[in-house]
C-alpha cells in the first residue's frame, strides 16, 4: 500500500519542548502529484517539510519516503529542498551557488537547465549578494532542482516573487510534475492552492482536511477556497 | 538631541542583553577567570631556578662560594659533578650550571676569578637571578680575601640561543604559532556560523553530504587558507623580524600546519555551541586567552603552581608552543623524543575534534 506513494506520513507527532507542533498527522502524496501544504504562519508546515527530509525525527508516527523510512541518508539525493529563505552563499555567484548544490548531490550536468528555468542565465555571472529578494528566490530554487530530485520540497517558493514570474514558477512545476517528479509546496495564499493537485490543510499542528481543490470547496460548503479554508477551521475549533 | 530617542536606545539594549544570558554571564564572569589566572600565575609562580654547582676548587674558597650560592633565595641549588651538567641542561631538569674550577681559591689570592657559568639559554628571564646569586656569594668572598680586591669575571656559556638571543626570540618562537592558530580560529568559528545562521547548513544537512564531509571539507579549505598564512607569517618572522631559529624551516611550517588543523577543527567544533557570531566572538577571551596564559607563552609551565600546571599539561596549545620552541630554539629535530610528543598530542588534538565536530554537528540544528 504505501509503496504506491512518494511520501507517507503516518500519524506524526513532533513536540518542541512544551509545544506541540504536530500532533498525529497523516496524509500520503502520490507520485508526480503537487501536493499543497496550506496553513496560517506556525500551523506545522515547515515542520512537516523538515520530518520528510529527514531533518528532524518524529516523536510518534513514521515518515516514509519514496519507499525508505526517514530520516535515511540515501533518500536525500532524490530530493530537493527550498528552504523558505532563500539559503545561498552570498559570495558567491548565481553559477557557483547552483554548480555547488549540484555537486554535493552528485550531479553535475543541469546547472544550465536549471538557470535557464529560474531566468537567472543571463544573470549567472552576478554575486548573490547584489541580487534582489525575487531574484534570490529564483536562485534558491535553482539550487533546490538542478539535479533533478524525484521528489521537490519548496517551502512557500513564492513569497516575495512578482505575479508575472509566479505564473511561470506555476507552470514549471506542472512541467516537472508530468515528467514525473513529485512536489510538496507548502504555502498560505489560496490562490495558489487551486494550482496544486491535492491540498492539506493544516493547522494547530493537525490535518484539517485533505482533497483536491474540488473536494476542500465542497468539504467547507464555499466556492471560494479561503472561505471553504476558514469554515473547516471554525467547524473544527468549536 | 531628544533624551526620549537616546533613552529608547539605551533601553533597548539592555533589554537585548536581558535575554543574551550567555553574554551576560561572559560580561561578569570573563574578567574574574582572565584575571584571577593571571594573579594566580604571577603570584603563585615563586619557584626559584633550579641550578647546579660543581665544585672543583681544592681550597677553602670555593666552598664559601657555594655556601653563598645554596643560601641564595634566588635559585635554587643542587650540587653536581661537572660532568652531569650538560646532560641537566639539556633534559631541562637545571636551568644553569656554575663551575668553580680546581684553582678557584688560588684565583682569587690573584684578585681575578673566573667561574664557568653554563646557562640553558632557551629562557631570557631565567639567566639574570642566576648571574645575580653569583655575583652576590662573590661579595662574601672579597671579605674573605683580605686586603684585595677581587674582580669578577665569570665565563658564561650558552647551551641554546647566546648572548644576542634576546625576548624577542624566545616569544617569537611561540607567536609564529600563536598568530596563525587564533586568527584561524576567528575566520572558522565565524564562517561556520555563517553557514548556520544564512540557512545553507540546514541545506547541506537536507543533502547526501555526510556529516563527517561537511567537516572534512571545512578543514580543508581553511588549511589552504591558514597554510599561506603561516608561510606568510614564518618568512616575516625569519626574514624580516630575524627571529632567532636553529631548527629546519619545514619543520616550523610543519608544526604551524598542524596548529591551524587544530584551530580550523577547534573553530568548527565551538561553533556548535553559539548561536551567533556575537556569542562566537565570545568564545575568545574564554578560550584562547586562558589558553595563552597557562601555554607557557609568557610563564614557563615548569614555575606554573602545581594545579595549573596539571591543566597546562591537558591544553594542545601548550605542546605546540613546546614543539615550536624546541625547533627554533633549540634546533630539535623528528628523532628527539620531547618533540615526538609535542607533534603527537597536536595530532591527537585535531583527530578528536574532528570527531568531536561531526557528532554535534546534526544535532545542534533541529
Amino acid at each position: 500500500m504505501s509503496e504506491s506513494y512518494a511520501v507517507n506520513v503516518e500519524d506524526v507527532s513532533k513536540s518542541f519542548g512544551a509545544f506541540k507542533a504536530l500532533n498525529g498527522v497523516t496524509l500520503r502524496v502520490r507520485q508526480g502529484e503537487i501536493y499543497g501544504l496550506l496553513g496560517p504562519n506556525g500551523a506545522g508546515k515547515t515542520t512537516i517539510i523538515r520530518l520528510v527530509c529527514g531533518l528532524l525525527e518524529a516523536h510518534a508516527g513514521s515518515v516514509t519516503v519514496l519507499g525508505q523510512r526517514m530520516p535515511n541518508v540515501a533518500v536525500l539525493r532524490h530530493i530537493g529542498y527550498m528552504t523558505q529563505q532563500a539559503a545561498l552563499y552570498p559570495a558567491l555567484s548565481v553559477e557557483e551557488n547552483v554548480r555547488f548544490f549540484a555537486a554535493i548531490n552528485g550531479a553535475d550536468e543541469g546547472v544550465k537547465d536549471a538557470l535557464e528555468l529560474v531566468q537567472l542565465y543571463e544573470r549567472r555571472g552576478s554575486v548573490v549578494a547584489t541580487l534582489s529578494g525575487g531574484m534570490r528566490q529564483r536562485c534558491s530554487l535553482a539550487c533546490a532542482l538542478v539535479h533533478r530530485p524525484e521528489l521537490l520540497l519548496l517551502d512557500e517558493p513564492t513569497v516575495g516573487i512578482d505575479p508575472q514570474l509566479r505564473v511561470q514558477f506555476w507552470e514549471a512545476f506542472r512541467r516537472m510534475a508530468a515528467d514525473g517528479t513529485t512536489m510538496i509546496v507548502s504555502s498560505h495564499v489560496m490562490d495558489e492552492a487551486d494550482r496544486c493537485q491535492r491540498l492539506g490543510l493544516i493547522q494547530y499542528g493537525r490535518l484539517l482536511a485533505e482533497g483536491s481543490p474540488a473536494d476542500i470547496r465542497a468539504q467547507g460548503g464555499s466556492q471560494n477556497l479561503e472561505e471553504a479554508f476558514l469554515a473547516l477551521a471554525g467547524r473544527k475549533e468549536s | 538631541m531628544s533624551g526620549h530617542r537616546i533613552a529608547a536606545i539605551t533601553r533597548r539594549l539592555l533589554q537585548g542583553f536581558r535575554r543574551d544570558r550567555r553574554t551576560l554571564a561572559l560580561l561578569f564572569v570573563a574578567p574574574i577567570v582572565i584575571l584571577g589566572l593571571l594573579g594566580y600565575l604571577m603570584r603563585g609562580s615563586n619557584s626559584a631556578p633550579e641550578v647546579g654547582v660543581a665544585n672543583q676548587d681544592s681550597g677553602p674558597l670555593g666552598a664559601i662560594v657555594a655556601d653563598g650560592l645554596n643560601s641564595s633565595s634566588r635559585i635554587k641549588v643542587t650540587e653536581i659533578s661537572a660532568a652531569d651538567g650538560e646532560a641537566k641542561l639539556k633534559d631541562g631538569s637545571l636551568v644553569a650550571y656554575i663551575v668553580l674550577p680546581p684553582d678557584f681559591s688560588q684565583q682569587a689570592q690573584a684578585g681575578n676569578v673566573a667561574p664557568e657559568v653554563h646557562l640553558e639559554g632557551s629562557q631570557p628571564g631565567e639567566d639574570a637571578p642566576v648571574i645575580q646569586a653569583l655575583q652576590q656569594s662573590m661579595i662574601s668572598l672579597s671579605s674573605r680575601v683580605a686586603g684585595r680586591n677581587v674582580t669578577f669575571q665569570p665565563q658564561i656559556k650558552y647551551l641554546y640561543g647566546g648572548a644576542n638571543y634576546g625576548t624577542l626570540d624566545y616569544f617569537g618562537a611561540a607567536f609564529v604559532g600563536l598568530v596563525v592558530f587564533f586568527l584561524v580560529f576567528v575566520i572558522t568559528i565565524v564562517s561556520f556560523l555563517n553557514e548556520r545562521s544564512q540557512g545553507t547548513l540546514e541545506r547541506l544537512m537536507a543533502s547526501p553530504l555526510r556529516r563527517g564531509e561537511i567537516v572534512v571539507g571545512y578543514m580543508l579549505g581553511f588549511t589552504v587558507l591558514a597554510l599561506v598564512q603561516a608561510a606568510e607569517v614564518l618568512v616575516f618572522a625569519l626574514a624580516v623580524l630575524r627571529i632567532h631559529n636553529q631548527g629546519n624551516v619545514l619543520l616550523i611550517f610543519g608544526m604551524e600546519a598542524l596548529m591551524a588543523i587544530a584551530a580550523v577543527n577547534l573553530g568548527i567544533f565551538l561553533s556548535m555551541f553559539a548561536r551567533s557570531e556575537f556569542q562566537a566572538v565570545q568564545f575568545i577571551p574564554l578560550v584562547v586567552v586562558p589558553q595563552v596564559l597557562l601555554s607557557g607563552i609568557i610563564f614557563p609551565v615548569s614555575t606554573e603552581p602545581a594545579g595549573l600546571q596539571w591543566l597546562s599539561g591537558v591544553l594542545p596549545l601548550t605542546y605546540a608552543v613546546n614543539g615550536m620552541r624546541d625547533i627554533m630554539v633549540k634546533g630539535a629535530d623528528l628523532t628527539w623524543s620531547s618533540l615526538q610528543l609535542d607533534a603527537g598530542v597536536v595530532a591527537g588534538f585535531c583527530v578528536v575534534l574532528i570527531a568531536a565536530g561531526t557528532t554535534t554537528l546534526r544535532r545542534r540544528l533541529g
